[in-house]
């Protein structure tokens, strides 16, 4: 529980007051600036001079001075003493008399001329310490009288004193306290407010007055603390409104005070301490045979019969730093945010930051990392201050310093483990995300490099996925420190990334190789090379391609090349020149093939050159798997397939210059068709085929492809020729022939007989061929001569319908007759008509049928032009 | 004296009221602390400030304790709301609010708005022990269960803070019905003199809440809070209207002012 909240200091001892009189008693006291005034039970008031002394070392000590003792005369016991500096007056109650004495000579002031400067039959008085009058030459008090139930106001003036007021209670007042013009009461069963200017009234709450003393004690503006009944504090203000909850004091409290931000209460023997923020008890002192509490302008002075103390208020900032050396950050905080109004703003923004900041330091210790960063965060800690803890996270170029007086008592995170490394991880884990979250906020302000170094560092240790997030973006990680650190973790892919994001893209690649090579071992990226062939790839330095595109050919060809072939062609990204690249890839026959394809093939560059040479590489790939032995027949099946399309379907290769490649081998027949066909020397071609081959399907799927792109007249032609020599060749072959020439001309004719004009194909046949074996032939031939016959038929129906309709529709337009007479003469003889048959010409003009003979044999191309029709 | 340092000035304040052991404090630390734990017996009274949207609720946490029974009107005065809060297990817990604490809500408002609230439901009734707030965990729900067995064990209390039963799974008889709760709200209306009619209905202002599970905890502040909002818009009216002129505040317009005029 304990705060250290206050000091007990002695100020008068027992000794200067009474010496050894020991029936001596102290009955009350005030204080007013230095001036100490104490009145005692043998009616004499002595007045001391308390001077503060601070000793070297800080601490608080009082002199007292006696300057004077003088006897009342009265007897009685001094009940009260009220200081009214203004006037230089003491108030003094003393056998229930209200009177003033000079607060320098102590003398009793004579009554003035005017007015007497006595209140006889008075139990108590109280004064005004907030007083609507503005008057500073007088003294505003209420008096509480034994005889009657009435508060009396009166005005105290330098040697008189005047009744100004006087409200009736409905019970008999035994405490009072004022506040502007609200009276706050202890009734004899109840506490209540009282507005002496309205009247109006305020029951507050029930209490027995005779059970315990009440207390009435005015705390600030309006606001009353009350002794109320289970020995509770409670708070009310003039509306008769408890704004604090109530503290919670023992059943004998004599008296209360408050010293903000506590509440301070004193019984038979404790001073007991409460905070009014959380109304918990803060510290106890013992103090036997209390007897007096009160605070005089914020001073809380206490005596027991003998002596006299002061409660001395510890420093905020060390009750905050006590409290939280003993790691009650809740407290401290609440202390330091319920001090904000007695504090200067700037210096309280400054204290709270570091009371955030330590608070957040002591559950960091305490792994409450939750609530941790809140206050990290609320105090706005230099995440520095976090890093410094973990030894060497912090670059060896930061110009960081902890502040000081250090906000924790950490060396370093070992010593705050102690050896517990489930602690350091956590720890480690907690910085982790905290400076995860905090590296994009304005927190790393200033930072930036230390965050961001300190972050990758942990991510290298731990170990941490996030690691190559953070150098893939945006960052700050100083190269210098991050090298080493990434170097001793084995994080070569990230150090490459780190280099790259450097702008040393060189550095990056040499580190990658030698992670792919072997050198160096770093199981991140399984795909290394690959991703290493992607940089490359798209890769703004040609120099670096150049560089390292041997090394990558020479792991992989395949997947080297792609550096070249899948380069992304946006703007930013110089191109690399094809020719440089076939020249450089010239010792990597694999890749620069693969290079040629991607041209050629893939984005169809339309050049001779590299069509040509293409070419050139699938047949020195073919030729070269030839020669081999043994054969590998499927791998030279695939590399002629790839050889032939390509010399099908491209048209720019050199093909004279191929032809001669391949007349050396005998076995690239096919290809040599094929090169023939590219000439048009298609007899050469199915020459080849035909007699050489004897692939009579290729040799039919050559004349479908070389005239694939050319009319029909073309493709016949072909088919002819092939059929031609499929004839001339069973010809030659006759007797020796094994007719198998016969039968590809009969399948030829039976397969493609569209093709074919039937009647030129049956006047080469051979005659001895049966009419059986052509079936297919001749009947499709038929059936498509009847068919042309037919559909040409139709046309013509079609047609002539047309025409006639055309016809119908021009003489309907027309409507008028044309009328032929034998006066009428011709358009083109001018002679007349002799007879009814006339021919008329566009517009309706009658001519002789032979005058129109005549013209049309003159002119044959307008034949069609020209309709008879007959009139009469 | 220097000036006291002001905490957030409140602007409506919520009391709750009921018999000791009845469970006030429990129900405020459950809305507040989104738990049930032990409580002691409430000393004079505690209160908690609530941030509710744009203002500030103080909700007054009174002592149930007969000891501190004349703190009570005290506490209301100028209440915008009273919790009277019984515990359903127990009749005279109601017939106390009837007969003790009705009287102590004359110092508040004249609009004050009263709500009256069965706690302890879970022991008496099956769908109060599953929460109906979504963040209680299952977990915390446990531990809030040992907590609460082990006083009542050992207790002598005639009215238990609770009772095993709700551990055996055996409910409790239920010894205060909602009709009678609803019974009671109409006799607060007709002590106020209010007219039913006017009045909010009962079925709005009788709650069974558990502040164990937490049912009906976050409804019964939740729905008075919105009926109170008229409440503090008026009364935030009258401050504007107040003739007071409030020093702290003309010196935060005037500099603003000159701020803004100066170059």
């Amino acid at each position: 529980m304990s705060v250290k909240a206050f000091e007990l200091v002695p100020a008068v001892e027992r000794d200067l007051l009474m010496g050894d009189k020991a029936r001596i008693n102290i009955e009350c006291i005030e204080c007013c600036g230095k001036h100490l005034y104490l009145g005692t039970n043998d009616c004499f008031i002595h007045h001391f001079l308390l001077d503060e002394v601070t000793s070297s070392k800080g601490k608080l000590s009082y002199s007292a001075q006696k300057l004077l003792h003088k006897y009342l005369g009265l007897k009685k016991p001094v009940a009260e003493l009220r200081a009214a500096s203004a006037l230089e007056r003491l108030i003094v109650l003393c056998d229930g008399i209200v009177f003033l004495v000079d607060m320098v000579t102590l003398e009793t002031v004579p009554s003035a001329a005017g007015g007497g400067a006595k209140i006889r039959g008075v139990t108590a008085f109280c004064i005004n310490e907030n007083p609507v009058n503005g008057d500073p030459f007088c003294v505003e008090m209420g008096v509480l009288s034994s005889k009657r139930r009435t508060v009396q106001i009166y005005m105290v003036y330098e040697d008189r004193v005047q009744l100004v007021k006087e409200v009736s209670t409905p019970e008999q007042p035994c405490a009072v306290s004022l506040d502007g013009y609200f009276l706050c009461l202890a009734l004899a069963t109840q506490y209540m407010i009282l507005n002496y200017n309205t009247g109006a009234s305020q029951d507050l709450f029930p209490y027995n007055s005779e059970d315990r003393r009440p207390i009435v004690k005015r705390i600030g503006r309006e606001e009353f603390l009350l002794a109320a009944p289970g020995g509770l504090g409670m708070f009310a203000n003039a509306e008769g409104v408890s704004q604090r909850a109530p503290v919670n004091w023992s059943e004998s409290v004599i008296g209360a005070a408050v010293c903000f931000p506590y509440v301070v209460a004193l019984d038979e023997s404790f001073i007991t301490i409460h905070s009014m923020l959380d109304q918990q008890l803060k510290q106890t002192l013992s103090f036997r045979d209390g007897h007096i509490l009160q605070d005089f302008e914020g001073k809380v002075i206490l005596a027991s019969t003998k002596a006299v103390y002061v409660l001395v208020p510890l420093p905020l900032e060390k009750q905050i730093q006590d409290l939280l050396a003993s790691h009650r950050v809740e407290e401290a905080l609440i202390l330091t945010e319920g001090a904000q109004r007695n504090i200067p703003k700037d210096k309280f923004q400054i204290l709270h930051k570091r009371i955030l900041q330590q608070a957040g330091f002591i559950q960091f210790g305490q792994l409450q990392f939750l609530e941790a960063k809140e206050h990290f965060r609320k105090g706005q800690l230099d995440v520095r201050e976090l890093i410094s803890l973990y030894p060497l996270l912090l670059p060896a170029s930061s110009s960081f310093t902890r502040c000081h007086p250090p906000l924790h008592e950490f060396a370093d995170l070992n010593h705050l483990a102690q050896g517990d490394q489930e602690k350091v991880l956590r720890c480690k884990r907690f910085l982790i995300s905290y400076l995860g979250e905090v590296r994009s906020t304005e927190v790393a302000n200033g930072c930036r490099e230390d965050v961001d170094t300190a972050l990758l560092k942990l991510y290298a240790e731990q170990d941490h996925d996030s690691l190559l997030d953070l150098l893939a973006s945006e960052n700050a990680c100083l190269l210098a420190d991050s090298v080493p650190w990434l170097e001793k973790y084995h994080k070569y892919f990230a150090l490459g990334l780190l280099y790259h994001y450097n702008g040393q893209d060189s550095a990056a690649l040499q580190v990658w190789i030698r992670v792919v090579d072997g050198e160096l071992q770093d199981s991140t990226r399984s795909d290394l090379y690959e991703y290493i062939v992607d940089f490359l790839c798209s890769c703004a330095n040609l120099d670096l391609i150049w560089k390292y595109a041997d090394w990558a050919l020479q792991k992989d060809p395949t997947n080297g090349v792609h550096i070249f072939t899948k380069r992304p062609g946006s703007k930013d990204q110089p191109e690399l020149n094809s020719d440089d690249v076939i020249t450089y890839l010239e010792k990597h026959n694999q890749a620069l093939l693969l290079y040629l394809e991607h041209l050629v093939l893939e984005r169809r560059i339309q050049k001779e050159k590299f069509h040509t040479h293409l070419a050139v590489l699938y047949l020195e790939r073919v030729l070269s798997l030839i020669s081999e032995s043994p054969k590998d027949e499927e791998k030279l099946t695939r590399a002629r397939e790839r050889l032939q399309a390509l010399l099908r379907e491209s048209n720019l290769y050199r093909v004279q210059y191929l032809l001669g490649k391949t007349e050396s081998c005998e076995q690239l027949l096919l290809e040599r068709a094929t090169l023939h066909g590219k000439l048009e020397e298609h007899d050469k071609a199915l020459h080849i085929l035909v007699h050489k081959l004897r692939d009579f399907p290729s040799a039919e799927a050559f004349c479908t492809w070389a005239s694939s792109s050319r009319d029909s007249a073309y493709r016949q032609q072909l088919f002819h020729l092939l059929l031609g020599v499929y004839l001339d060749g069973n010809q030659t072959a006759a007797g020796g022939g094994n007719g198998d020439l016969e039968m590809a001309a009969v399948d030829l004719l039976n397969r493609h007989g569209e093709v074919f004009d039937a009647v030129r194909v049956l006047r080469m046949l051979p005659e001895g061929w049966s009419l059986q074996l052509l079936r297919p032939f001749l009947g499709r031939a038929v059936s498509a001569s009847m068919h042309a016959c037919r559909t040409s038929q139709i046309a013509l129906g079609l047609s002539h319908s047309e025409n006639l309709q055309l016809l119908h529709d021009r003489l309907k337009e027309r409507k008028k007759p044309i009328f032929v007479s034998e006066k009428k003469g011709c358009h083109l003889c001018h002679n007349t008509f002799s007879e009814p048959d006339v021919v008329c010409l566009p517009g309706g003009v009658p001519v002789h049928t032979h005058c129109v003979a005549q013209r049309v044999r003159d002119s044959p191309t307008k034949r069609q032009l020209t309709n008879s029709s007959n009139h009469t | 004296m220097p000036e006291m340092s002001k905490m957030k000035k409140p602007d409506v304040k919520v009391v709750l009221l009921g018999d000791m052991n009845v469970g006030k404090t429990s129900l405020l630390h459950r809305y507040t602390e989104r738990k049930f734990k032990d409580t002691i017996s409430t000393v004079g009274g505690a209160f908690y400030l609530k941030q509710w949207g744009p203002y500030n609720i103080s909700i007054w946490d009174t002592a149930g304790r007969e000891q501190f029974h004349g703190l009570g009107s005290m506490y209301c005065r100028g209440a915008a709301a009273v919790i009277l809060t019984y515990d359903v297990t127990n009749w005279q817990s109601l017939a106390e609010l009837e007969e003790r604490f009705l009287s102590l809500t004359d110092t508040a408002n004249h609009d004050c708005i009263y709500a009256v609230v069965g706690n302890k439901a879970d022991l008496t009734d099956p769908k109060a022990q599953l929460s109906r707030d979504s963040d209680v965990a299952p977990e915390d729900r446990t531990e809030c269960e040992e907590d609460r067995t082990e006083p009542e064990v050992l207790s002598a209390c005639p009215t238990p803070p609770a009772s095993p039963a709700s551990l055996s799974g055996v409910m409790l008889h239920k010894q205060v019905a909602p009709e009678d709760a609803a019974a009671f709200y109409g006799r607060i209306l007709r002590y106020k003199g209010l007219d039913e009619k006017s009045s909010l209905p009962a079925e709005k202002m009788c709650f069974e809440t558990s502040a164990k599970t937490g049912y009906n905890v976050d409804a019964l502040f939740e729905a008075l809070f919105d009926l109170v909002l008229p409440s503090i818009l008026r009364k935030r009216n009258e401050n504007q209207e107040s003739p007071t002129v409030d020093l702290e505040e003309c010196r935060g317009t005037s500099s603003k002012r000159s701020r803004t005029s100066c170059c």
